[in-house]
């Protein structure tokens, strides 16, 4: 878990220094123009495989060697399988895939550009981290299942399912057909792989460091379903007024307004669970999901907002979407990934713990995305404008280049606030973060937190 | 909680599971399966009978543009929306991207739509941009990709002829299914209610029009509002080849054949500038401006018509108002009925009787007007990339003279 831990922190340094240089890119073409594989496109690439597989993949799954024994009460499968899933991960999937793309190998899929042959690895991988993490779960029965539980359940299976399709039918499925199979799964890596897990994270570190029970099951257990009702339906709207029958388009624009509802109500419950601990709680792990909770709402009002034709036609295709995704990915889900490494950090007795850096890190962190969510969004809208102006191509591209700049900027913060995180997690005294929380509140125990997790366990008892 | 509502609930929670594959299933089969259904007949009933299909070259280039991440800056999609369309051309029909294996449609536009570049700028062009960007489009940000070249943007080295080629296939096959195409996929679309998709037949299939070198109406160019914007559009889109000054010497202009033309040697009337602007030159880099807004073409075509003042006068006092002038046009003009008339036409209009055969347009005098200097020039030297062809050899210095005096009296446009 610890290694999953680390592995999270160096990928995320390696995939957000692609981003960085890909941004400068834009403010100085020439850089790097000697080196094929320093160019824009393979660092485009490398960046959102990095922050989706590297990242976020090793932060969830280490996040789930923490949670899935306290939500079930049973190791996980094996140690030995943890080893082969860790090895290929990082070994097999995330090393060569890189490598790969750097050297020109890829396939110009959205969100699925490792080619196919490291696709394969990361379906085992997948296929692994299932065998790992599921069986558990089953071994008390459904009916005590706790809401995280559910959405890790259906995280991975439903990843598991819906990988193949973004990044094998495509091959095979061509022109207009095979993206609309690319527009599935481009929703479905941020819907079925990163928002479940997220919330999984956001619902189990909310209670445990709260002490306070989620506000409402019943609430949470709609969200859920609502969700995964929901957001493989969203598909289509990346291919709004294209040649995709107008049926599927209005279909997926009309499930995009619904699933606002549904975060409304998902976010609703947590912030509810939340009262009592502020905007910015103490607990830092508490505080990281309690800011990934706030950029849920945001983004995904604005996501059904933009999906709808009046807002889609302005802008889709500029820099407002590229805002959106870095509030969803770096905003939402990074932020709770972070929580859930801190949490489960602090509850590891000789773990390396350094609370300054961690809370500098939050810090850093939030002035950056902001920073850049708002930047790129308002660059969205100028170039949306000078667009519909019919104003010369370049003239877009040239007001482009001070929101750019900002962009640009925002990595400082940003790099600050990744680089913090992992010194808190590395540095520091052994056992420092156990300490914290005895200190802030009292040692929790599995006996103290299963009665919060699932009032059926707590009767049960 | 006892056994009663336990087992409700655990019956719940299996048809929930059950249920929630359901839902996966049911995304896959309404967004997925079924628009390939309607699209894969969509395809039939609106492709040509034998849509051309893409060389092994392009293909070749085609897995480059993939691998470049050309897609992530370069959509391949024009969409149902009139402000798409005005700037790209007709919107894609399905049966066009049949042979996308993956597709390139992409979601991001820094630069420009490519869906119907095919034609839209000349081969050289596409190396020069290709190996340098900057050196053409001036306030690009696209990366440079030497590697491609074997050290100079003349000298393509295998894959960068296989993207270009790739490149000029865009939009193709519509283009060449041409109306009968258009006719069949109209019948085969069977929309006539659906004004949605009867955008799809609207546009322009060629971003190039002047391609098919019949005469295109180009626009009455409006007064311009503001210099200074004309004097910025100058710098910032036509420097780069044009020069700052106008003389044809930007940094662009190196490899282009034909150079980029000296517009301080050179009066346009304003009509042929809108020409010009309007539908590009073919068989020159010059590409269709036509997506700009008609103000900025006539800011340009002021700044244009500026450059060609100063050097005119002195060109024009060195031939009249002398004894030997009478003679001088006399001999001209049997130099110019003798050898020019044939591509060039008895007016001057550059509709001689060879000029359809030839792949570009020989110069309309009447509409635009060489320096003695520059006409000299052309005879002396030729024109690179043109069939005009050196005239050394055939005509004496004083007949080559002669009629590049001569044809300066085609010009019909105002002395300005």
């Amino acid at each position: 878990m610890h290694a999953h831990g680390v592995a999270a922190l160096v990928t995320l340094l390696i995939a957000v220094l692609f981003g960085i240089v890909a941004s400068i890119q834009l403010l100085y073409p020439d850089l790097g123009a000697s080196q094929p594989f320093l160019t824009w496109g393979r660092l485009r690439y490398s960046h959102t495989q990095g922050i989706m597989l590297g990242w976020l993949g090793n932060a969830f799954f280490a996040f789930l060697y923490h949670a899935v024994p306290l939500l079930t009460g049973r190791a996980v499968t094996s140690p030995r399988l943890g080893r082969w899933l860790f090895g290929l991960w990082n070994v097999s999937v995330m090393a060569p895939g890189w490598v790969l793309l750097l050297a020109g190998y890829s396939q110009p899929l959205e969100w699925a550009e490792f080619p196919l042959a490291i696709d394969v690895v990361v379906v085992v991988g997948l296929a692994l981290a299932v065998a790992q993490f599921i069986p558990p779960f089953f071994s008390r029965g459904l009916e005590s299942l706790y809401v995280s539980s559910w959405y890790i359940i259906g995280g991975l299976v439903f990843t598991l399912l819906a990988y193949p399709m973004g990044n094998f039918v495509p091959e095979v499925v061509p022109g207009a057909a095979g993206a609309a199979f690319s527009g599935l799964w481009i929703h479905d890596a941020v819907g079925l792989f990163v928002t479940p897990l997220a919330l999984a994270v956001i619902y189990f570190v909310i209670p445990a460091a709260s002490r306070r029970p989620i506000y409402s099951h019943f609430l949470s257990m709609l969200g859920f379903w609502l969700l995964f009702f929901l957001y493989p339906l969203n598909g289509t709207h990346h291919y709004v007024f294209s040649v995709i029958p107008m049926a599927a388009q209005l279909g997926a624009i009309t499930a995009s307004a619904l699933l606002g509802v549904d975060v409304i109500i998902v976010v609703a419950n947590l912030l509810l669970s939340l009262r009592g601990s502020g905007v910015f709680p103490r607990d830092p792990g508490l505080r990281f999901v309690a800011m990934a909770t706030l950029f849920y709402l945001v983004v995904s009002i604005q996501g059904s907002l933009q999906a709808q034709m009046s807002i889609n036609q302005a802008v889709h295709f500029s820099d407002w979407v590229v805002g959106h995704s870095h509030l969803a990915m770096l905003g939402f889900a990074t932020f709770a990934a972070a929580g859930g490494l801190v949490h489960a950090w602090q509850r590891i007795p000789w773990a390396r713990y350094n609370a300054l850096a961690i809370d500098r890190a939050y810090w850093l962190l939030l002035v950056g995305v902001v920073i850049m969510a708002i930047d790129l969004t308002i660059a969205g809208l100028v170039q949306a404008r000078l667009w519909q102006a019919g104003a010369p191509w370049m003239e877009a591209v040239q007001a482009s280049r001070p929101y750019w700049i900002v962009r640009s900027l925002s990595a400082v913060p940003l790099t600050g606030g990744f680089v913090a995180l992992l010194l808190g997690l590395t540095t520091g005294p052994r056992g420092g973060g156990l300490a914290a929380v005895k200190e802030s509140a009292g040692l929790e125990t599995v006996d103290e937190i299963a009665p919060q997790l699932s009032p059926s366990v707590a009767e049960a008892r | 909680m006892t056994a009663g509502p336990g087992r409700v609930l655990r019956m719940s929670y299996i048809v929930a599971c059950v249920a929630g594959v359901g839902f996966f299933v049911m995304s896959v089969a309404l967004l997925g399966v079924w628009p390939k259904r309607v699209l894969d007949e969509q395809t039939r009933a609106m492709a040509p009978e034998y849509p051309l299909a893409l060389t092994a070259s392009e293909i070749r280039g085609r897995a480059i543009y993939g691998r470049e991440g050309c897609a992530y800056c370069h959509t391949q999609q024009v969409r149902y929306l009139r402000t798409d369309m005005t700037r790209f051309g007709a919107p894609t029909l399905a049966w066009e991207t049949h042979q996308d294996y993956p597709h390139l449609w992409g979601t991001r536009r820094i630069g420009p739509d490519l869906a119907r570049e095919g034609g839209a700028r000349s081969r050289d062009w596409q190396f020069v941009h290709l190996f340098s960007p900057r050196v053409v489009v001036a306030t690009s940000v696209m990366p440079a990709y030497p590697w491609l070249f074997d050290g100079a943007a003349d000298r393509p080295g295998q894959e960068a002829e296989d993207l270009v080629a790739y490149l000029d296939s865009l939009g193709r096959a519509r283009e060449i299914a041409g109306p009968e195409g258009e006719a069949v996929a109209r019948e085969g679309c069977q929309c006539p209610d659906d004004a949605l998709r009867q955008l799809a037949f609207e546009g322009p299939l060629s971003a190039h029009p002047a391609k098919s070198r019949r005469v295109h109406d180009a626009p009455v160019l409006p007064t311009p509002a503001a210099p200074d914007r004309g004097r910025r559009l100058y710098a910032d889109h036509c420097a780069s080849c044009h020069g700052p000054l106008g003389e044809g010497n930007g940094p662009g202009a190196a490899t282009l054949r034909p150079r980029p033309t000296n517009l301080v040697e050179h009066e346009y009337t304003d009509e042929r500038l809108a020409d010009v602007l309007w539908n590009g030159v073919w068989g020159t880099a010059m590409p269709a401006w036509r997506d700009w807004p008609l103000e900025d073409l006539a800011a340009v075509r002021d700044v244009v018509q500026g450059f060609g003042v100063s050097s005119q006068e002195t060109a024009d006092s060195a031939v009249p108002s002398d004894p030997a002038a009478e003679t001088l046009g006399g001999l001209g003009a049997r130099v110019y009925v003798a050898n020019c008339v044939q591509c060039h036409g008895e007016t001057g209009a550059g509709d001689g009787s060879a000029s359809a055969e030839l792949l570009m347009d020989p110069t309309d005098f009447r509409r635009q007007r060489p320096s003695q200097a520059e006409g000299l020039r052309a005879l002396q030297s030729g024109v690179e990339g043109t069939p005009m062809a050196p005239w050394t050899s055939r005509l004496s210095n004083a007949e080559m003279l002669a009629v590049a005096g001569y044809v300066r009296g085609f010009y019909e446009g105002p002395d300005r």
